[in-house]
């Protein structure tokens, strides 16, 4: 039976104001002072869509009032594909006939090195959903070893309970990023086909515990493309809310991932277009000014420029999606979602720079671990 | 003429009264431009942002080779040990005992949090810190901080970044009125114009990021507020005259009595 969404989550009164707002609900959005649900609905909008040039003007005003002329750029390293999840999107899925990796630590502690020397200071480091207790030995001793290297080591693994996330932060850890991938209960459902992933309510909650057992940070996103955007966006945004009221003194940050049609590929039921992506990624800038928003190297180079400063504020570069890859880099199509932007991290910053944002690798500081 | 305090702060006088914040800007140059540009001789940065291993992505060493004095600061702090901790660590690395406490435990808003910032000030100053809190404009608190040992209070004009200007005057003229040590305004400042009023209204100096990294010239915009700073202190040294409820002849009203 499918989950039912909780009410702090529940975008359903806002999606007539989404589907139906008059330029007059627009309007009134763009001048809040206190933008909250109804004007970001108004702001998803096909009538806000006419308005895109205003809300990106108002977007990068925004996003350079709050961070400056800068750009955070991060690194993900998947530590392991093992995984025994059923997301029929992923190329991680349990049910995918191919080799499987887990890197051992001589190999971890090579492709940090390789990793650092590109000069990142931040690292995410992914796995898939848990396959043996040993994992979360495994996740703390990859931690360490990051923590060793890097300012900020922040993870995407499977969700925990807040002792173990607690453990992980002892390690070296400060954030956490978990995706529901789908807000809406029924899509939920029918794209996580078995497993602990299919617990719909538990991973609602991952966020919350990960920030009770001490993360400082919690990345929150919806993948676009598996359900209604406007379900899954507002939802998103009241998820980011109601966890910022409950835990006043932890970060959020929001990424936005989209699941793009590809040949031989998964085709997604809601492909977002990227206007319709660019017009999210404003409304969520003009209605929560002061959060990181985050896009990866899913998209390809030119949104990337494109949206650089123009709402969002931190990015990866050079991302392998395979296990490891860093140290001897190929360009291998068994990665858990393809890689749209190959660029290198000198090309990338120099495009930056041409623009007029300083890239900005190191923003935190061990010492407050 | 008024006499004007002089801004003394750990026993060294500093003429420039505009401090400068160094993040948000668009590069390492233009930031070393408005710096220059605005004559200040203290800046403060974020040990958060030495990065020792990539000397593109540093902001220490550029900072050192102008030989202004540098005022190391701990955002990113939630609590006291942290700041303390990192404190410590600001002045090994950059050998300045100049701190600016910035304890704000909310990412997203940046108030500083009164208890946490009181009790690593008051560590700080035992441990020999020239320390410089940066605090809401709280007059109770400023006094605590200031018997506590700071070397001066911070009290922000209005939300970090905002821009929203002397928001807090009120409270900011309280602190002026009983404070023994300097009072810097400290974030929210959008233009030049309120940092001359905040040096009429009596504070020893403002310290400004967002409005320079901001502006469209960062380097003119800092000339700016160095010129708006020096009108607002010359505007103290010669007397601002009073506001009245009514309106004052020029020519007195009484003149006509010659005292037979």
């Amino acid at each position: 039976m499918a989950g039912v969404i909780p009410s702090y989550l529940d975008p359903t009164p806002w999606i007539p104001a989404a589907r139906g707002a008059s330029p007059a609900d627009v309007r009134r959005a763009l001048d809040s002072s206190q933008p909250g649900e109804a004007d970001l609905a108004a702001l998803l909008s096909t009538c806000a869509a006419d308005c895109l040039e205003e809300m990106a003007g108002r977007a990068r005003a925004l996003t350079r009032r709050h961070f400056g002329q800068t750009l955070s750029l991060y690194i993900p390293l998947y530590l392991s594909d093992y995984c025994s999840g059923g997301c029929v999107y992923c190329g991680f899925a349990a049910d995918r006939k191919q080799a499987r990796h887990r890197l051992k630590p001589e190999e971890m502690i090579a492709e940090l090195d390789a990793i650092k020397a590109m000069g990142f200071d931040e690292i995410l480091l992914l796995t898939g959903e848990r396959t043996s207790p040993e994992d979360l030995d495994y996740l703390n001793r990859a931690v360490q070893f990051a923590a060793q290297r890097f300012a900020a080591v922040t993870i995407e693994a499977f969700p925990m309970r807040a002792e173990e996330y607690r453990g992980l932060v002892q390690s070296g850890a400060m954030g956490v990023t978990v995706y529901q991938e789908t807000y809406e209960p029924i899509q939920y459902e029918a794209m996580h086909r078995w497993g602990l992933k299919r617990d719909y309510a538990n991973r609602i909650e991952t966020p919350a515990r990960a920030l009770e057992g001490g993360m400082r940070t919690v990345g929150l996103g919806a993948l676009l493309g598996l359900s209604d955007p406007l379900f899954d966006v507002i939802s998103l945004f009241r998820h980011a809310l109601y966890l910022r009221r409950r835990f006043w003194q932890s970060g959020v940050s929001i990424s936005f991932p989209r699941v793009c049609s590809q040949e031989g590929g998964y085709h997604p039921p809601f492909p977002v277009n990227d206007r319709t992506l660019a017009q999210i990624i404003f409304a969520f800038r003009i209605c929560m000014p002061d959060v990181p928003l985050v896009l990866s190297t899913r998209e390809a180079p030119a949104f990337r420029d494109g949206m650089a400063g123009l709402g969002v504020n931190k990015m990866s570069i050079a991302s392998r999606t395979t296990v490891g890859g860093y140290l001897t880099p190929v360009k291998s199509p068994d990665g858990q979602f393809h890689v749209n932007d190959d660029r290198d991290v000198a090309t990338f910053c120099a495009l930056l720079k041409g623009k007029g944002l300083e890239p900005v690798f190191k923003n935190w500081d061990k010492v407050y671990r | 003429m008024n006499v004007v305090q002089k801004l003394i702060l750990g026993g060294r006088e500093f003429e420039s009264r505009l401090i400068m914040g160094t993040g948000k800007f668009a590069s390492t140059e233009i930031m070393i431009d408005a710096i220059q540009a605005s004559g200040t001789q203290l800046v403060t940065v974020a040990l958060r942002r030495f990065n020792r291993e990539r000397p593109s992505d540093d902001l220490l060493s550029p900072l050192v080779k102008l030989g202004i004095t540098l005022i190391p600061n701990t955002s990113g702090a939630r609590t006291a040990a942290e700041a303390v901790r990192a404190a410590m660590l600001g002045r090994e690395l950059s050998g300045s005992s100049f701190v600016k406490v910035e304890i704000h435990p909310n990412p997203h808003h940046l108030m500083p949090d009164p208890i946490e910032t009181y009790e690593a000030s008051r560590e700080l100053a035992k441990a020999g810190f020239v320390v410089l809190p940066y605090m809401s404009a709280d007059p109770v608190l400023a006094r605590r901080l200031e018997d506590a040992g700071c070397a001066a209070v911070m009290p922000l004009g209005s939300a970090i970044g905002t821009g929203n200007g002397l928001s807090t005057a009120d409270m900011i003229k309280l602190i002026i009125a009983d404070s023994g040590i300097p009072v810097i305004v400290d974030a929210g400042l959008r233009s030049p114009s309120e940092a001359a009023s905040a040096m009429e209204m009596g504070c020893s100096a403002v310290l400004v990021n967002s409005a320079i990294a901001a502006a469209g010239h960062p380097a003119d915009m800092a000339a700016a507020f160095a010129t708006a700073v020096k009108a607002g202190l010359a505007a103290r040294r010669a007397g601002i005259m009073s506001r009245s409820e009514c309106a004052v002849a020029t020519s007195p009203l009484t003149s006509f009595l010659t005292g037979a």
